[in-house]
């Protein structure tokens, strides 16, 4: 039905296969508000308009809503995009075969099966209701697709009463090219999953959309997979480091923190019979030098034997396979327990990164067997502090902190505890944020967000995706004064993707110069309450 | 690929402006596509960044970490924002030519 105010028709399912036009509008004014002082017009812009040359390159996947995450160059003929439609409905058969996707199967059979229509899922999608309710964003929207196409084309039985059933949809290259889109627009937070009263999973089925798209077409955004996965096993970390590089940067990290600590940190390099082997985010190394240097200074101090490795993905616990693609994550995680074995550690233990853990420590398992134990560093850091080994002043940490809980972590991994027991003994301004452990809301970068900025997708996860996170913040500094940078504020964020999510909404709004909201992992905090550190970690200017 | 012109010549640049092929760098390039970065001309403290971010990449082949880049050529990070005020990555890599940095950075 038509808007009684603006007269727009939103978008039934059936639409997706349809025109030439977009079929969802993201209009500032209908976005869900901020909280104040970043309630004004100014906050809120338009999403920048698509260059009429990406249109025209970019064609038919352009034409979903007026962004853009990743888009396939528009095939020149109508037999090339038949072309592709028939290759899309094979992969769609592969996805619903045992032989092919034994990996995620019955979970998304029973996604597929068991949903009632009942829409309780919609109001816990963070997407859907920070755009102000735009149809195209609804968790079933997109779900509802699969789930047709699934009846028409997958499913056993008569095909005209199926389609009849199911209400049918045309497959074409629209539908194809636009559902591409549309499964990046979903963060795959699965928080729609954990509110559905029969466990549908919309999240999983949009991440199996994804893997048909890449394993199939070969279609998936650059940052992902060419730069990604591809470029992790092939130098050795997605950020573009080989070993050589890494261990540059690491030394330099190493002296940087000796010099002010003022006690030495040294990473050990590949220590054969080492307890420990700790895999983290090689994003840190670049943007986040401290995480590294806090880590290290805290394994040291506990006594731990550890090490790190410089084989190929050995120094980087990322795998973005588990946002699109089954075999490029089988890959890396093979890769990461290949090198623990390797080097006789009794267990990996996983730097601040979300979806290192959840591809490590359980999506690994579907992957490999006698494979060593998985530890969080979270859970570490948490005995490390409780244990008395270090001496600590809470008060060094005096400024408001909030903890974010990244998706992967909390809501799908269920560490909930172990972050706040460590933040209620250095942190005496620690609050919580509404609602916060597993009803977490995603910083709006997960699923690779954080990574992708191309073209208008930045405007989109900054206004769009990540808007109730950046409510969520605000609220839970709301006692404080935001009108001044002079009193800080750190959202502790203890995940390498949701750091760089919060980071660039934390520019976009210009929180940092206006509020003195600043961002940082957990291990920096626990350092910056060491009584014996000759000078603060916490670099307000570095920050 | 998309096209960035300046002074009459074409060079191609991804959908974020970096430049496709980091040889045909040049000053007179790094002058232009500063302009889109908001900073009108380059001064000596923009040459010294820019000039270790191509030495840099020279020998390692990928953009430095920041915190490097500020202790090596001795400007605080509330500096560089205000010499390239799109950042270190998206302005002054851009600005010396270096691909667009990858993975959770």
């Amino acid at each position: 039905m038509a808007c009684q105010f603006c007269g727009v028709q939103p978008a039934s399912v059936k639409d997706i296969s349809k025109g030439d036009d977009p079929i969802a509008k993201i209009d500032p004014k209908d976005l869900m508000p901020l909280p104040a002082p970043y309630d004004g017009p100014e906050y809120t812009p338009d999403i920048a308009e698509l260059k009429d040359e990406t249109k025209k390159t970019y064609g038919k996947s352009s034409t979903l809503d007026g962004v853009l995450a990743a888009g396939i160059p528009q095939p020149e003929t109508k037999e090339e995009e038949a072309e592709l439609v028939d290759k899309f409905l094979d992969g769609l058969h592969k996805l619903f075969t045992k032989e092919d996707n034994w990996t995620f199967l019955q979970p998304l059979m029973l996604s597929m099966e068991h949903c009632a229509r009942c829409q309780t899922c919609v109001e816990n999608c963070p997407v859907y209701e920070a755009s102000g309710f735009n149809e195209v964003y609804r968790p079933t929207y997109r779900a509802e697709i699969l789930r047709r196409l699934y009846h028409q084309h997958v499913k056993p039985g008569n095909k005209w009463f199926k389609t009849f059933q199911n209400n049918g949809i045309e497959l074409n290259y629209t539908l194809i090219s636009r559902l591409y889109e549309l499964s990046y627009r979903c963060t795959l937070c699965r928080r729609c999953a954990q509110s559905c009263p029969v466990g549908v999973d919309n999240g999983l089925i949009t991440r199996e959309i994804r893997k048909l798209f890449s394993q199939q077409l070969g279609w998936a955004p650059k940052e992902l997979h060419e730069k990604g996965t591809v470029q992790q096993l092939l130098v050795g970390s997605s950020t573009g480091m080989n070993s050589v590089v890494v261990k540059d940067n690491i030394e330099f990290i190493d002296e940087d923190m000796t010099e002010r600590l003022g006690w030495e940190v040294k990473t050990p390099w590949d220590v054969k019979g080492a307890d420990v082997l700790l895999i983290e985010n090689a994003g840190e190394f670049l943007a986040w030098p401290e995480n590294h240097g806090c880590t290290a200074a805290l394994l040291d101090k506990a006594g731990i034997s550890w090490t790190m490795s410089s084989e190929i993905a050995g120094y980087d616990g990322v795998n973005y396979g588990l946002f699109y693609d089954d075999v490029q994550l089988a890959r890396v995680a093979s890769r990461h327990f290949a090198i623990a074995k390797e080097l006789g550690v009794k267990k990996i233990v996983m730097g601040e990164c979300g979806h290192e853990h959840k591809a490590l420590a359980t999506i690994g398992d579907r992957v490999g067997v006698d494979l060593p134990p998985r530890e969080s560093i979270l859970t570490l850091v948490r005995d490390i502090v409780k244990s008395g080994a270090l001496k600590l002043d809470p008060s060094k940490n005096d400024f408001a902190v909030t903890l974010h809980d990244p998706c992967n972590t909390v809501r799908n991994l269920g560490i909930v505890e172990p972050q706040r027991e460590v933040l209620r003994m250095i942190a005496p301004k620690f609050r919580e944020m509404t609602p916060h452990g597993i009803h977490n809301y995603c910083c709006g970068g997960g699923s690779g967000f954080a990574i992708m900025s191309g073209f208008n997708f930045n405007d989109w996860r900054n206004l769009v995706s990540g808007r109730k996170k950046f409510a969520q913040i605000l609220n839970a500094f709301a006692d404080e004064d935001l009108n001044t940078d002079e009193t800080k504020k750190y959202v502790c964020a203890p995940c390498s993707n949701c750091k760089g999510a919060i980071r660039d909404m934390l520019d976009f709004y210009g929180a940092k110069e206006k509020s003195g909201i600043h961002y940082g992992g957990l291990v920096e905090l626990v350092v910056n309450a060491m009584v014996d550190a000759a000078e603060p970690v916490l670099d307000w200017d570095m920050m | 690929m998309p096209d960035f012109e300046y002074n009459g010549k074409t060079v191609s640049v991804d959908e974020d402006g970096f430049i496709e092929d980091p040889d045909v760098w040049n000053e007179e390039l790094a002058a232009a596509l500063a302009k889109g970065e908001g900073v009108d001309a380059l001064t000596d403290e923009h040459w010294n960044i820019v000039n270790y971010l191509r030495n840099y990449y020279q020998q390692f082949g990928i953009a430095p970490m920041v915190r490097k880049l500020c202790k090596e050529t001795k400007t605080p990070l509330k500096r560089v924002y205000e010499l390239f005020p799109s950042g270190p990555a998206k302005g002054a890599c851009k600005v010396a030519g270096l691909p667009k940095p990858t993975g959770c950075v």
